[in-house]
């Protein structure tokens, strides 16, 4: 399975602190070499200042051999390090621990730079210790105390350049140490801090490209997205809301470009979002009201996954190419069974093996149901899990399904009653079938679809003219008072 | 003429001149012709003379050598005799005597022409007829101002015609007073003109008059001292002239050239070079300018230059006045001279290349033309000449073009002078790795442009080939095809040094070409990436033509590739848009267009003739057509059968294959199919009728496939695209009159593995196409159809029409939101304010409705909230 592990080329875009739960994860899976995983996380840490952990790893590695002195030296060189910039920090944090101060402090960042100078004597570096005491507790391991000093720097400092850098820093940290939530907030701010960032400068240079500097604001935005997307892998398969947050966001335009552009494997974590999200019998539909985004996600991620088949393919996005492009059902068996293997083995999906394995089961039910008509319990069953069995050859379903007897019929008459088919499906013991009953829609049915929405798009419409007419009024009249900023609408 | 006198004053002369010539080398030549600066021109020419004049008559390939040449004829110095005056008729005779047996210098052949036109002035005269004596003036002047050219001073025989025409043109309109009438009007008319020409020159040439008038004798020795001076030594010029008749013109070359060494040997002084040079310069761009003339004489002295200075020098003029050969716009450079210039360019590249302490530059501080300079005497020790070597290599390429464009494609010249391309491409291949020695940046990306544009359309062999006079040449430019491995990525390096380079114009070109080399290696999906991402889209229309022709070159290959791989849909998508401007030849550049109700000006006609391409380069339009239509055929047939209401079959995806379908329903009978439209328009209609292998036979047997790289499995792929889309157009034409349909039946019919037929039918199913299912146990298709009585389909039509007036409104609001927000903020800022507000308000209210009305409503209430905002996002996003 080893040419489906994506490690390889996800760490290149993370950070050399999150890449050892990566490592980490590659030991347990056992798909390589136990040992050459080994030097990997030794090379990755001894570029980090956590000595004792790089010395436990060479020691294991190389188990006759004596620890390198560096490390030795380098740790008292930490140490001291370490020492001078909690003293610088200490200062700065003295006052803002102050509770007056907690007080006095606004929205306006450049305000509370000039009543911290003013009052507490605090200058701009001083506050930027903050952040190289965060920046150092991180390199050596402290992603909780890295994370507050992170925080309380952005709050205060003004430079751009170093808040984003506290973000990235600060997210890290959150996700090093779990917290989910926090991470979570941490992400968007973060990721709203990109998109915003960019827009003008980019506007401006996309007009005249022709004499861009040497870096193209663009493609630093591109840059940052494509990090963004990757540090999100972590919050968002971690999260309980995750999945769908994660459709939310991959699937925008300006992200879906992203990841099309540089980072095509990533469909392998959107195709497999959106397979997990999609509904279950067995979950129950009383979950929190998805967005028209999540529910349609299956569909939307085929359509990116069939324009990028050249680019990327595996056993995930495949199995939803066979199911929902190709139809051939037989083939998504086979790549479903794949992609357990690979869902199993990856970092990411590892937790979420059965449920992606039970949604991947109902969209294929689904989708065989909808086409067919009639159909013969035993080939549904070497198809897949199938909700309309034939009992004929209940062994092999048994064993396709991994699933006993008894169990295996429950779960077929529950599907048949929930999933959203809505369709009489009835089990035809004698002759081994199931009939689907697809009654035609009702022509006055879909007469009353058709003009549903319009008495209540008509009636906005008249109140959106209603209320020109007022404001033009009230605008032409009171125009000449106060001329402002003109505001563009949107 | 003057062999009496020569011979006399031979000694003489030498010595003044070279007194002379140091006295006076920097005055004015052209003020004071018998001056000493004249003099060593004039004497460098009298060498070079008969050289040249024997080349023309070989040649006689230019209008004014042959002008001269019958000339010649006429004024034979007995005809002349009459003129002279007493005191020259014994030198005359003596001449005259000589004219069998000696040569007469080109000098002295121009002279006899000027006085055999005195002769036939003098003749008209006596008849009073004006019209002849103007034309015989003219002709005069222009013989003049050829001496003027050729720096040798006015001869005397001039000043005397004039004083005596101005007298007689006085006393002929005196006469005319007296007596009117008498003249006609067109000899009226000439008198009053030769009047004003008679006074122009006399002014001109006033100081000479004067001098004439003064003494005409001193005027006439000073003459002919001069003209002696020139003279050969005696000796040579006597052995010429005693040797026959017969060896005239091995004699004339053997007989002075060692003269014409010696002279040179004697003469090659920096300065007469760079007078001459100056000289020739001069005369470049005026009107009776001998250019062929002038090229012999940058050729002579390119032999005569021997420092790097002076070779540059000669080079940058010579190469110029080559592509000074042809003026007008429209016809091209001889080949012979392209590949000379090309010679002489690759020579010129080769010096600067090697010295670089020359460099070349479009501006440089001005200096002395006349002066020999060389790195010592330089500031810097660099010398830097006035000249643009980027501006050959330009002229040279674009030479190349014109003369393809002009010779006939179908013919062995084209081939042969395709052939050249190879040595044009080395020549610039050289210019590239010059630029980059001397690492100027601008005209670098210049030359790497033209290189790119010379390969970047072209297959892998003749790349290799090309690539390989380049490398075999001794300065060879950082990229080369070894270098870079294979061809793609040899374009691939070239394009990114263009993307790197600041010049937006080449960036573009770059990319362009680019895309169309991978579109040509088949790489449909980069090449398709690379275009959509470049954004050239939109910003192509305010492009310049050439770069448009590109523009759409490349994406009609992009489309061609498309339709190669097997992308049928993308392939027909992407060419729809070039074939429904029905002016497919003329967006490609390779063929005007015939405009029916317009008629192009002179100039639009000749601009648009110098952007056609040369033929090679042409993309084949019946092939295109050929992919188009078929690819056309396969999207629009289904589709077409898929539709059963009359309004809908209205929209068309594809107009031109629709029209085409149209027309050729309507005929009445269908022979064979001949052309290739024919074959598809069969094909189609077979297609429809479900009859899949006829359709294929009729794709398959187009001639034009064999102009298809990898036809074969071209054919293979349409035959399977044929045979699943006839799948489809049958299950939707026959599909009503079937309950169910086996699935195996389908399957033998249109010879597709089962497994296929399955996909098929399970898509159209899915996707709403086809009202049926599966029934997996009896391996059959159901149809449900639903017969719709007429009430309920009235029903329907009515919810739809309600449904797009809904729509319609609202679009009508959204517009009239737009426009006047767009107004209201230009006017009075305080309006968009309030407007703004205002659409906040309807955003949220828009939200609120989507809360309240769940099902139906809801997608639309989120859909005109923003549609009010900004119909632009309200499109797209409907569109994804």
């Amino acid at each position: 399975m080893a040419e489906y592990d994506l490690s390889k080329t996800i760490i290149p875009y993370l950070d050399r602190h999150l890449s050892f739960p990566l490592l980490a994860h590659l030991v347990e899976t056992g798909v390589f070499s136990a040992d050459e995983v080994q030097v990997a996380q030794y090379e990755l840490a001894k570029g980090t200042n956590m000595f004792d952990y790089a010395a436990s790893l060479f020691e294991q590695i190389y188990p006759n051999q004596e620890v390198p002195k560096e490390f030795e030296q380098k740790r008292v060189n930490a140490v001291s390090t370490h020492e001078r910039l909690q003293q610088e920090a200490q200062a700065v944090l003295d006052v803002i621990e102050n509770p007056d101060v907690a007080q006095a402090l606004r929205q306006d960042k450049n305000q509370n730079l000039q009543y911290l100078k003013d009052n507490y004597k605090l200058t701009l570096d001083q506050i930027t210790a903050l952040y190289n005491f965060g920046k150092f507790q991180y390199s050596y391991g402290n992603y909780s105390g890295a994370a507050d000093y992170l925080y309380h720097f952005r709050v205060l400092s003004t430079d751009p350049d170093l808040t984003i850098s506290a973000h990235w820093g600060k997210l890290a940290s959150d996700i090093l140490t779990g917290k989910w939530d926090i991470a979570l907030e941490e992400l968007n701010s973060l990721r709203e801090a990109i998109d915003s960032r960019s827009p003008a400068p980019f506007a401006s240079v996309s007009s005249n490209t022709n004499n861009t500097p040497a870096v193209d604001p663009a493609l630093s935005q591109l840059h940052s997205r494509t990090w963004l997307v990757h540090w999100s892998l972590f919050v968002y398969f971690n999260h309980p809301q995750g999945r769908a947050l994660l459709l939310e966001t991959f699937l925008s335009p300006t992200y879906l470009n992203t990841i099309q552009t540089s980072c095509p494997w990533i469909l392998r974590y959107v195709a497999a979002a959106a397979i997990i999200s999609s509904p279950t019998p067995t979950s129950k539909s009383t979950a929190a009201p998805q967005s028209s985004r999540v529910k349609n996600a299956v569909r939307e991620v085929v359509k990116v996954i069939q324009m990028e088949n050249y680019q990327y393919t595996d056993p995930v996005t495949s199995f939803l190419m066979q199911l929902h492009v190709e139809f051939d059902f037989e083939a998504a068996q086979k790549e479903l069974q794949q992609a357990e293997k690979v869902v199993s083995d990856d970092f990411f999906l590892g937790d979420f093996h059965d449920e992606f394995l039970e949604s991947a089961r109902c969209l294929v039910s689904e989708a065989y149901c909808r086409i067919h008509q009639r159909i013969d319990i035993g080939c549904v069953l070497t198809h897949s899990a199938f909700p309309f069995l034939d009992i004929r050859r209940y062994s092999d379903l048994s064993n396709r399904l991994n699933l006993p007897r008894d169990e295996g019929e429950k779960w077929i008459v529950n599907l048949i009653r929930e999933t959203r088919m809505g369709q009489d499906a009835k089990i035809d013991l004698e002759k081994n079938l199931i009939q689907i009953l697809r009654p035609p829609q009702p022509v006055y049915q879909s007469v009353i679809e058709k003009t549903r929405g319009l008495a209540i798009r008509t009636q906005t419409l008249g109140a959106a003219i209603a209320r020109t007419g007022v404001a033009q009024a009230a605008s032409t009249a009171s125009a000449p008072p106060s001329i402002t900023q003109p505001v563009a609408v949107n | 003429m003057s062999r009496f006198f020569r011979q006399a004053g031979d000694s003489d002369s030498d010595s003044d001149e070279s007194e002379e010539l140091m006295s006076s080398g920097d005055e004015a030549p052209q003020a004071k012709p018998p001056t000493g600066a004249k003099t060593a021109m004039s004497r460098f020419l009298r060498k070079t003379g008969p050289g040249a004049d024997s080349d023309s008559s070989s040649d006689s390939d230019s209008d004014s050598d042959e002008d001269s040449d019958s000339d010649s004829d006429v004024p034979k110095p007995k005809k002349g005799l009459p003129l002279r005056s007493d005191s020259e008729d014994s030198e005359t005779e003596e001449e005259e005597d000589r004219q069998g047996i000696r040569i007469m210098s080109a000098q002295e052949k121009r002279l006899a022409e000027m006085e055999g036109t005195g002769k036939a002035m003098e003749n008209a005269l006596k008849i009073n007829d004006w019209v002849s004596i103007s034309n015989e003036f003219d002709k005069l002047a222009r013989m003049i101002q050829r001496q003027h050219n050729v720096s040798e001073p006015i001869p005397p025989f001039y000043i005397k015609t004039l004083l005596s025409l101005e007298s007689s043109l006085t006393s002929a309109i005196a006469k005319e007073k007296e007596a009117k009438k008498k003249m006609n009007a067109t000899n009226a008319k000439a008198l009053n003109s030769m009047k004003q020409k008679v006074r122009k020159a006399a002014k001109e040439y006033e100081q000479d008059i004067a001098k004439y008038q003064a003494d005409p004798d001193t005027f006439e020795r000073d003459y002919t001292a001069l003209i002696t001076r020139d003279a050969p030594p005696a000796p040579t010029v006597a052995r010429a002239a005693i040797g026959t008749a017969a060896v005239t013109n091995e004699d004339e070359d053997g007989g002075f050239k060692p003269v014409g060494k010696g002279g040179r040997t004697m003469l090659l002084t920096a300065e007469g070079i760079f007078k001459s040079l100056q000289a020739v310069q001069e005369a470049r761009g005026k009107k009776n300018t001998d250019r062929g003339e002038q090229i012999r004489i940058l050729e002579k002295l390119l032999e005569l230059a021997t420092t790097t200075y002076q070779r540059i020098r000669v080079l940058l003029a010579l190469v110029s006045s080559r592509f000074d050969y042809n003026s007008s716009a429209s016809s091209h450079m001889p080949t012979e001279l392209w590949i000379s210039a090309q010679n002489e360019v690759d020579q010129l590249v080769a010096i600067v290349a090697s010295n670089p302490a020359f460099i070349v530059q479009e501006i440089t501080e001005d200096y002395d033309d006349l002066v020999e300079r060389s790195p010592a005497s330089e500031k810097g020790g660099i010398v830097r000449i006035r000249g643009s070597i980027i501006s050959f290599i330009d002229r040279l390429d674009d030479e190349f073009t014109r003369s393809l464009q002009n010779i006939d494609p179908h013919g062995t010249e084209y081939v042969d002078r395709l052939k050249d391309e190879k040595t044009l491409y080395s020549t610039i291949c050289r210019a590239q790795a010059f630029y980059e020695q001397t690492k100027q940046d601008d005209p670098l990306s210049r030359v790497v442009m033209r290189r790119l544009e010379h390969i970047y359309s072209k297959p892998d062999a003749v790349v290799d080939a090309l690539e390989s006079s380049a490398e075999s040449a001794d300065i060879k430019p950082a990229i080369t095809l070894t270098s870079s491995g294979s061809t793609s990525a040899l374009i691939h390096s070239l394009c990114v040094y263009l993307y790197k380079s600041g010049n937006s114009l080449h960036r573009t070109r770059a990319m362009l070409s680019h895309i169309y080399h991978y579109a040509l290696l088949n790489d449909f999906h980069t090449a398709r990436d690379m275009l959509l991402m470049s954004h050239l889209q939109e910003s192509i229309h305010s492009a310049d033509v050439a770069t448009q022709i590109l523009y759409n070159r490349t994406v009609v290959q992009l489309g061609l590739c498309a339709f190669r791989s097997g992308l049928i849909k993308e392939a027909q998508a992407t060419l729809q848009d070039i074939f429904t401007t029905q002016r497919v030849k003329e967006l490609l550049a390779q063929g005007v267009h015939q405009q029916r109700y317009q008629v192009l000006t002179p100039e639009q006609e000749k601009a648009e003739k110098q952007r056609q391409l040369p033929f090679h380069m042409h993309i084949n339009t019946e092939l295109l057509e050929a992919a188009f239509l078929v690819s056309s055929m396969l999207v629009e047939i289904p589709l077409l059968a898929s539709i059963d209401s009359e309004e809908l079959k209205r929209k068309a995806i594809s107009k031109p294959f629709r029209r085409l379908l149209d027309f050729a329903d309507r005929q009445v009978f269908t022979g064979p199919p001949e052309s290739t439209r024919d074959h598809i328009m069969q094909a189609s209609k077979a297609l429809q009728d479900g009859e899949w292998e006829k359709c294929r036979d009729l794709v398959q047997s187009i001639k034009i496939w064999s102009l298809m790289p990898e036809a074969a499995s071209v054919k293979e792929m349409l035959a399977k695209r044929i045979q699943e889309q006839g799948l489809r157009t049958y299950l939707f034409t026959y599909a009503p009159h079937y309950n169910t349909l086996s699935l195996s039946l389908l399957a033998q019919t249109f010879s597709l593995p089962l497994r296929s037929v399955t996909s098929i039918v399970s898509k159209m199913i899915w996707n709403e196409e086809l009202a049926a299912s599966l029934d997996q146990a009896g391996g059959c298709i159901a149809f449900h159809r639903t017969e719709v009585t007429r009430q309920q389909q009235l029903a329907l039509i009515i919810a739809e029409k309600v449904n797009s007036m809904a729509e319609q409104n609202e679009k009508a609001l959204d517009a009239k939101m737009g426009t006047s927000g767009g107004w209201g903020d230009r006017a009075d800022g305080k309006a968009g304010e309030k407007r703004g507000e205002q659409v906040q308000e309807r955003r949220g209210r828009g939200d609120r409705t989507r809360g309240g009305s769940r099902g139906g409503g809801r997608g639309r209430g989120a859909r005109f909230a923003q549609g009010l905002g900004n119909q632009m996002g309200h499109t797209s996003q409907r569109a994804g």
